[in-house]
C-alpha cells in the first residue's frame, strides 16, 4: 500500500513538473501582434527546437489567460491592474513578472485631406467624452466627428481611457474596432474619423501632433520624440509571465530584451526599452 | 441588409446596362441617393444595437458548484468539514456549494445578488450595492449582506481556497460568514496609499438573514497592508481586525468562569437586571499572508492568523448568543484559536497543502476541569485542533479536484468524566476525507 502511495505521489508530482516541450505560447495584446509574430519567426528561425504559438486578443484577454493557465507569456500594451495581481497571487501564490518588452507612442489618427494637424489633451478629451462633436470646433470643416476606437478587452482602450480621457467615460458614438489595425483602416476611408492606436499602424495616414496644453508645442509620434519623452501619449509594452521565467521561456525573453530583438522592435515601428 | 444588396445590385445593374448617359446619371443618383439612406440607418441600427451589447457587457454571471464525497472515522460525527453526519451514517455524497452570482458592474456602482443552490435548499449569500467615489476611485460604501470584513480567511471566496473549509474558528465565530450592515471600504489603487487599505463598517450582529433583535450595532473592522517585493519574488499582506458589539440577554442568568474558586467552574449570576441586558462580544485578529515564488518548483505561501476576545454564547455553543428560545443562559467565555497553512504549487496544475488550526472556546479552563461534577462546564469549553492534509489538481481552468484529510483532535477531559463528557476521555473518531469536484465558470 506505502509503494503505491509513494508512487503515486512521484507520478503526480513528475506531472505537475511536465512543461510542453519546448513550445512558449504567446497571447494578449493587438497592439503587439505584429510585434510579437516578428520576434517569434526569427527567433524560431534561429531556434529550429522551439516553437513560439502568438495570438492576439487584448490585453485583458492575455492577462486572463495567464491567469487562466492557457498562456505561458501574456503580451499586455497596459500594466497589470491591482486585481489582476491578487487573482494571480491567489491561485498561483506568485506575483507575476513584468516585463518591459518595447515602447510605444499611441499616436492620434486622422484621414490625410483633413486640415487638422494638432490638438491637445484636452481637445482629444471632449471629442472622445462627446462634448466636442463637430470638426468646426477645432478649426475644421462643418462636419460630425466620427469616433474610432478600440474594444474594452483592449489595453490600449484602457490606457487611453486612463492617461486621455482621465478615466472618464468614452462617448457612447465611439465604434469599437476589434484592433489597431481595423480603426488606421477605417480613418484612412473616412475623411472625418479620428482613431488612436500603436504608432506603428500608421500606414497611409495622418499622425496628429499632440500637445500637452495649449501653451506646449505639439509632437508626432516619430521614434526621438518618443524616446526623449516629448510626445506626451507614451507607454511600455510588457510582457507578463506567472513566475519567474526559466528554461526555453527565458531563453527567449533574454533574445527580445537583447540588442537584436529589440533591433526588431525598431523595425516593425516601436521604440527599444534600453 | 437584404433591402440594401438589392438597391446595390439594382443600382449596379441599371448602371451597366443604361443605353443612354444622361438617364443612368439620374437613376444612378436616385439609387444612391436611397443607398446612403439605407446606409444610415444601418449605422443608427448599429449604434443602438451598440448600446444594447455595452449594457448587456455590464451584466456578469458567474458561478460554482462543489460536489463531493466524504467519508467518516465513525457514523454521526460531529464535524466542520462540511456539517454534520447523520446518525449511523459515515461516509455521503453532497453538493457542498452550488452558487450563481449576478454582477451588474457600472464601473462605480455594483449591483450582486448571489445564491446557494445545494440538497438542503436555495439561501441568499451575498445581495448588495456598492458605490464608489468618482474622483480618486478609493472609497466604496457597501449596504446589504455581504462578508464581515474580519481576517483573512473569512473573505477569501470558498471556490479559491485550497482546503475546502474553514477554520473551525471561523466557522464558530462567524458562522456564515455574511451578515447584514453597511461598511466603507478604502483601498487606493495607485501610489504610497496602495500598500495599505481599510474596510470597516455597522452591522446587525445577529446573522445574514436573520431579522435584527436588539438595538446594538457591531462594529467590525480591518486594517490591512500589502508589501510586494517584486525584484525578490517576494511579498507579505496582513492585517489587524476588530469586531466590538454587543448580544441581549433574554434570561436573568449569566454564567462566567470563577476566578477565585479553586476548582475551575461556572459561577452563576442571576441578578433581575441581566435580563435584557447587553452583554459585550469582542474580538481582535491579526492575520498575515506571505508569498514566495520558488524557481522551478512554483509559487508558496504561508498563511496564519490568530483571534482573541470575549464571546458571549449559551451552554451548548461557543458560537455567539443568539438563542431560538427564552429564557436561554448566557455564557461569558474568554476564547482564542489560530491556524498556519502553507500552499505549495507544484507547476501548473498541482497544490499541496498543509494546514493546523486550533480553537480553544474557554481559555480558563483546561482538559483535567472539564467533566468534574459540579463546574457546570459544558463540552462547548473543549479545545479542539485539526490538522489537514490535502491536494489539488486543477483539470482546467474551470475544473479542478481536491482530496483533503482532516484529523481531528480534541483535549482529553476529566478521567472520571461521565455523561456527555465520557466519550472526550479520549480522542474521538471523528476524522474525515474528502473528495470534492468543483466546477466554476
Amino acid at each position: 500500500m506505502k509503494k503505491i502511495i509513494a508512487s503515486l505521489i512521484i507520478a503526480i508530482t513528475a506531472f505537475g513538473f511536465m512543461q510542453k516541450d519546448e513550445t512558449i505560447t504567446v497571447k494578449g495584446s493587438d497592439t503587439m501582434v505584429i510585434l510579437a509574430q516578428r520576434w517569434a519567426e526569427l527567433y524560431m528561425s534561429k531556434h529550429p527546437g522551439v516553437t513560439v504559438q502568438v495570438t492576439g486578443g487584448g490585453s485583458g484577454t492575455g492577462i486572463s489567460a495567464l491567469i487562466n493557465g492557457t498562456t505561458d507569456i501574456c503580451n499586455a500594451s497596459r500594466p497589470m491592474k491591482k486585481t489582476e495581481k491578487e487573482k494571480l497571487k491567489q491561485r498561483y501564490n506568485t506575483l507575476g513578472v513584468e516585463i518591459k518588452a518595447a515602447k510605444d507612442g499611441l499616436a492620434v489618427y486622422v484621414h490625410e485631406s483633413l486640415p487638422i494637424a494638432e490638438l491637445t489633451f484636452a481637445q482629444l478629451k471632449s471629442i472622445y467624452t462627446g462634448k466636442i462633436t463637430n470638426w468646426k470646433d477645432l478649426g475644421g470643416p462643418d462636419t460630425r466627428i466620427i469616433l474610432y476606437g478600440r474594444e474594452n478587452n483592449s489595453g490600449t482602450y484602457v490606457y487611453y481611457k486612463d492617461n486621455v480621457l482621465d478615466g472618464q467615460d468614452y462617448s457612447a458614438t465611439v465604434q469599437s474596432l476589434p484592433g489597431t489595425a481595423a480603426v488606421v483602416n477605417a480613418v484612412g476611408k473616412d475623411k472625418y474619423g479620428i482613431g488612436y492606436g500603436g504608432a506603428a499602424y500608421g500606414k497611409g495616414i495622418k499622425f496628429l501632433k499632440v500637445k500637452k496644453d495649449a501653451q506646449t508645442p505639439g509632437y508626432e509620434p516619430t521614434a526621438e520624440n518618443v524616446k526623449t519623452g516629448d510626445y506626451p501619449i507614451t507607454r511600455y509594452l510588457y510582457m507578463y509571465t506567472r513566475s519567474k521565467p526559466t528554461g526555453a521561456m527565458k531563453e527567449y525573453i533574454d533574445w527580445i530584451l537583447s540588442s537584436e530583438g529589440q533591433q526588431i522592435a525598431t523595425k516593425v515601428g516601436y521604440f527599444p526599452v534600453r | 441588409m437584404k433591402r440594401f444588396i438589392l438597391v446595390l445590385f439594382t443600382a449596379m445593374t441599371l448602371y451597366s446596362q443604361s443605353p443612354a448617359q444622361d438617364t443612368a446619371a439620374v437613376v444612378t443618383k436616385e439609387e444612391l441617393s436611397e443607398v446612403k439612406g439605407a446606409v444610415d440607418g444601418i449605422n443608427e441600427t448599429i449604434l443602438e444595437m451598440k448600446a444594447t451589447v455595452d449594457a448587456l457587457k455590464k451584466i456578469k454571471v458567474s458561478g460554482y458548484i462543489q460536489a463531493q464525497y466524504q467519508v467518516a472515522d465513525s457514523p454521526g460525527v460531529s464535524s466542520y468539514a462540511g456539517g454534520n453526519f447523520p446518525s449511523n451514517v459515515k461516509s455521503r455524497y453532497s453538493v457542498r456549494r452550488g452558487r450563481m452570482k449576478v454582477n451588474y458592474d457600472n464601473d462605480l456602482t455594483q449591483y450582486v445578488l448571489q445564491i446557494d443552490v445545494t440538497q438542503s435548499g436555495v439561501g441568499i449569500k451575498d445581495a448588495y450595492i456598492s458605490v464608489m467615489e468618482p474622483w480618486m476611485r478609493t472609497a466604496s460604501l457597501t449596504a446589504g449582506i455581504f462578508d464581515r470584513p474580519f481576517g483573512f480567511e473569512i473573505s477569501y471566496s470558498s471556490s479559491n481556497r485550497e482546503s475546502p473549509e474553514r477554520s473551525r474558528l471561523f466557522q464558530t465565530l462567524f458562522p456564515g460568514e455574511r451578515e447584514l450592515g453597511a461598511k466603507l471600504e478604502l483601498n487606493a489603487q495607485e501610489g504610497l496609499f496602495s500598500y495599505i487599505n481599510f474596510k470597516g463598517g455597522f452591522f446587525n450582529g445577529v446573522l445574514n438573514t436573520a431579522n435584527e433583535n436588539d438595538r446594538n450595532k457591531d462594529f467590525i473592522g480591518r486594517l490591512g497592508f500589502q508589501l510586494p517585493f517584486q525584484e525578490e519574488n517576494f511579498a507579505i499582506d496582513g492585517g489587524f481586525s476588530l469586531y466590538s458589539g454587543k448580544v441581549t440577554n433574554n434570561s436573568k442568568y449569566v454564567y462566567s468562569i470563577d476566578e477565585n474558586s479553586a476548582t475551575k467552574q461556572y459561577r452563576i449570576d442571576s441578578m433581575a437586571t441581566n435580563n435584557l441586558g447587553h452583554f459585550g462580544r469582542a474580538y481582535y485578529g491579526g492575520d498575515i499572508q506571505m508569498y514566495y515564488d520558488i524557481p522551478v518548483i512554483g509559487g508558496a505561501s504561508l498563511r496564519a492568523e490568530y483571534i482573541t476576545g470575549e464571546q458571549p454564547g449559551t451552554s451548548s455553543s461557543g458560537s455567539f448568543y443568539n438563542p431560538s428560545s427564552v429564557n436561554t443562559a448566557l455564557y461569558k467565555r474568554q476564547f482564542n484559536g489560530w491556524y498556519v497553512m502553507y500552499i505549495q504549487n507544484i507547476g501548473l496544475q498541482n497544490q499541496f497543502i498543509f494546514k493546523y488550526d486550533v480553537f480553544d472556546p474557554n481559555t480558563d479552563v483546561k482538559g483535567d476541569d472539564l467533566g468534574r461534577p459540579g463546574t457546570n462546564l459544558t463540552t462547548a469549553d473543549i479545545k479542539f485542533s485539526t490538522l489537514g492534509i490535502g491536494w489539488v489538481y486543477h483539470w482546467d481552468a474551470n475544473v479542478k479536484f481536491v482530496a483533503y484529510y482532516d484529523r481531528v483532535m480534541n483535549e482529553k477531559v476529566y478521567s472520571g468524566a461521565n455523561g456527555s463528557f465520557a466519550a472526550y476521555k479520549n480522542d474521538l473518531k471523528d476524522n474525515v476525507f474528502t473528495l470534492r469536484m468543483q466546477y466554476k465558470f
